[in-house]
């Protein structure tokens, strides 16, 4: 029993050897890659995460495969590529939150659980500006009128959020900053309930993602003031953005992009970027972002390297302009 | 009345269609193996099967997802039933009666009457769905945070009412489960609570492996450690059917049942958990034995069942009528529309009949699929009682295990359900009821977040709770309960527990 045993874990051992010195030896790649999306099924990161790993197995000829890694508003499961194997086998689709929570550990002074540069990016799929909506029997038309009447009423007006430091609360304390109007913060557990607070009149305004409350807006439910992109939204073609309306420090996108972990070689993650670019060309690829009315805003390299580096800086600053929230 | 009907028939002429029926069929399955296996809940099995639904048409895909929902709910009894373990936390309470009524040999019965309970439910509420979805969901949305504060403080009255022993142990367990609530993120400062620079502890202790733990893991444990092993069950065919008396004590649970279920359900966030909470509180109340809940009161199954079903139904109040993702299941239903192109809104009705009627009528048929799914089964799932305990509870353990790793592919989880399973053996020896803990971990952190959502939303002003139309009515009701409990125990010095045997605390260890 027991040499049997022993003869087993011989051939165990030997063929995982044996696999992993064929991996060494054959190109990138030649074995199955997981992608992990730190958030639960059915989110943002997870639908924008399906259709690009399915693009990206026609090029890559090896199956791609979903992980959701979920827990601690995706920390989790970026600490757990950050700390990964950097060989191309285990990738991170991450959100903007990636930059954000860093900052937070640090404000609380604990040890992060992973840090920015434990990354190396590899392509941005998409952002998308965040918009301002209220209800439609709100007294505010126009974001100029709302400023106005938070500057009025400091501390009164209030918004929901997906929760504290989460991106829709980075996204209203940026203009909160930029307009010099301070708003009263109530955080939700999710995007989806500090949609239903707004709808349900226990909040009075809200910063989301424009594909969550276009139904809504088309529904006369909802009314958009301003955007926090560089543009307007294809969408919303009336509604301005705050950088036209004279607040640029304003500007916030809930993006998506493609990590690997540092330390990755080179032409593995030249392979990678090509599969991207290749990925986000595909016809399929573009009617599943159609469909879910997500703008792709492709970037890789440099370039990618530069808007990730200018958000984080953005974002941090953002963090620490918030500060610890004091207990009342 | 005529349009809905008219409506009703393009749904059935939806519904009835081959591959729409085929779709329901498997997911009203799979929703139950879902169900049956320790720990996945429904949340775990349509976030699991998601992408496996983008290859097919929206139909298809929210028909297939809903039958998982209803179907788990359905499943999720039985597990409670035959070996106390909750495969999610709308059914912790079917394990408190509904496995003693198995311990007495009435496991058949139980699982006969959770399985008609949850169909009358299921069917009713998708009655009361068709019918009231729209001016409903409007009335759901006015509730917030301090509406929501009121419901689980009514929730929490309910901790008192769970105990059949000592008051005293009883609230000593709520309060542990409350404190281990208070474990993760503080959800309005951002601060880490109690996770020791664990990263998944930052999502607090999951209701899952707690439960799995204090529940399953600690049973086996106490049964393989006494002196004289229990006997086999061995259940007879005649016994699987609930006697006439058991009829009789569940038909009113189940109605009620269903109808808070539904009303529950309909409320925004998690809510359909504690409408079985809720449900075992007021059949307690109402009940002529309250003695007898917790040792077997059929009632303490059908109306804890009948509710959580009649909830499911209810939650796609708000998603269907105003597309808000009511609570974390319809979200992700939600997400699966949105990937065919269907954006979900106020408008969904009226742009998608074909959809909107064809899910429902989809949800009739999937109701009686289950019907004819489960009830055959009773007399298979109590087999698994014959099994002798030498293989039947290393079974349990490993589907435990496997069961709280599949939820969120964590090992964390898993020593916190080993841990608890300690914890529950140890307490259980010391003779201190478990479920408290349960619900005191449940409840816990959403109370703390209505609490101090409401406290944001009004700058630190307590008169919220009272100010609002629902949230003091809620309160008044709760403060009634509590005055009119007084009242009767300083006129009489009485309490139905005087009632129990002294004696019998130590009956189960």
């Amino acid at each position: 029993m027991t040499r049997l045993r022993l003869a087993l874990l011989l051939l165990v051992l030997t063929s995982c050897g044996l696999a992993q010195y064929a991996a060494a030896q054959e190109p990138y790649p030649s074995r199955p890659i997981s992608l992990v999306v730190p958030f639960p099924p059915g989110g943002v990161a997870d639908l924008t995460a399906r259709p690009v790993a399915a693009a990206m197995e026609k090029t890559l000829k090896q199956p791609v495969g979903i992980v959701n890694k979920t827990g601690a508003a995706g920390a989790v499961g970026m600490q757990f590529v950050a700390t990964s194997k950097p060989d191309g086998y285990t990738l991170l689709l991450a959100l903007s939150s990636i930059s954000i929570i860093p900052e937070a550990d640090k404000l609380f002074s604990r040890p992060p659980a992973f840090t920015v540069d434990q990354f190396a990016p590899v392509a941005l799929i998409s952002a998308d500006p965040t918009i301002l909506v209220v209800r439609t029997e709100s007294p505010w038309k126009t974001a100029k009128e709302f400023i106005e009447d938070a500057k009025k009423r400091p501390n009164q007006i209030s918004y929901s959020s997906s929760g504290i430091y989460g991106t829709l609360h980075m996204a209203m304390e940026l203009l909160s900053h930029a307009a010099g109007i301070k708003l009263r913060h109530v955080p939700y557990a999710g995007a989806g309930p500090a949609l239903t607070a707004l709808l349900g009149g226990h909040v009075d305004a809200l910063a989301s993602g424009p594909s969550v409350v276009l139904p809504q807006i088309k529904a006369g439910k909802l009314r958009a003031l301003a955007g926090w992109g560089d543009k307007r939204v294809a969408a919303l073609p009336d509604v301005p953005t705050f950088k036209e309306l004279g607040y640029p420090e304003a500007e916030f996108y809930i993006w998506a992009g493609l990590f690997a972990p540092k330390g990755t070689p080179e032409p593995v993650l030249a392979k990678l970027r090509e599969a991207a670019r290749a990925g986000v060309a595909d016809p399929d690829f573009k009617a599943a972002m159609d469909k879910l009315e997500t703008p792709i805003a492709f970037k890789q390299g440099a370039e990618f390297q530069k808007f990730f580096e200018a958000d984080a800086h953005r974002l941090a600053e953002g963090v620490r302009k918030v500060g610890r929230v004091e207990q009342k | 009345m005529a349009e809905t009907l008219q409506n009703l028939s393009l749904g059935f002429s939806v519904a009835l269609q081959p591959p729409v029926l085929l779709y329901a069929f498997v997911g009203c399955v799979v929703g139950t193996l879902v169900g049956v296996l320790p720990g996945v809940g429904p949340l775990a099995g349509i976030s699991l099967l998601l992408p496996a639904t983008f290859g097919l048409t929206a139909t298809n895909a929210i028909v297939m997802l809903a039958g998982i929902y209803y179907g788990a709910m359905y499943g999720g009894s039985t597990t409670s039933i035959l070996m106390r373990i909750p495969g999610e936390a709308a059914s912790v309470m079917t394990c408190i009666d509904g496995y003693a009524m198995a311990r007495k040999g009435r496991a058949g019965a139980a699982l006969a009457i959770a399985a008609i309970g949850s169909f009358i439910a299921g069917t009713g509420s998708v009655i009361a769905l068709m019918l009231l979805a729209p001016p409903l969901a409007n009335f759901a949305l006015r509730f917030g945070p301090p509406e929501y504060f009121a419901l689980l403080l009514l929730g929490l009255l309910v901790l008192a009412y769970m105990s059949g022993g000592s008051m005293v142990k009883s609230l000593a367990m709520a309060t542990l489960g409350l404190l281990l609530g208070m474990i993760g993120i503080d959800q309005m400062s951002g601060y880490f609570r109690f996770s020791y620079g664990v990263v998944e502890l930052g999502d607090g202790l999951g209701v899952v492996p707690i439960a799995v733990g204090l529940f399953g893991i600690a049973e086996v444990l106490a049964t393989a450690g006494q002196e004289t092993p229990p006997q086999v069950l061995k259940p007879r065919l005649r016994e699987l059917l609930p006697s006439r008396q058991e009829w009789r004590d569940s038909v009113m649970p189940i109605g009620r049942g269903s109808v808070l279920g539904f009303l529950i359900g309909i409320i925004p966030g998690s809510a359909h958990i504690i409408s079985s909470f809720v449900s075992y509180a007021v059949e307690r109340r109402l009940s002529r034995h309250p003695e007898e809940f917790g040792h077997g009161a059929v009632a303490g199954v059908a109306g804890p069942e009948s509710a959580n079903n009649s909830a499911t139904s209810g939650a796609f109040v708000p998603m269907l009528a105003l597309g808000v993702p009511s609570g974390p299941i319809p979200a992700v239903m939600l997400a699966a529309l949105m990937v065919h192109g269907v954006s979900p809104g106020p408008l969904l009705i009226k742009e998608q009949p074909d959809l909107f009627w064809g899910f429902i009528a989809s949800m009739y048929v999937g109701n009686l699929m289950l019907l004819a799914l489960n009830l055959p089964m009773v007399g298979v799932f109590v087999n698994v009682l014959r099994v002798p305990y030498s293989f039947l509870y290393p079974s349990i353990i490993m589907f435990c295990v496997v069961g709280v790793y599949a939820v969120n592919g964590s090992v964390v989880d898993v020593w916190i359900a080993l841990g608890m399973g300690a914890l529950g053996y140890l307490l259980r020896k010391l003779g201190f009821e478990t479920a408290p803990i349960v619900l005191g971990a449940i409840l816990a952190p959403m109370i703390e977040l209505a609490l101090r959502q409401s406290l944001a939303m009004s700058d630190g002003q307590y008169s919220i709770f009272v100010s609002r139309p629902i949230s003091g009515t809620l309160l008044a009701f709760g403060a009634a309960l509590v005055l009119l409990n007084l009242v009767s125990w300083l006129v009489r010095g009485l309490d139905w527990r005087r009632r129990i045997p002294l004696d019998e605390h130590g009956e189960n260890l």
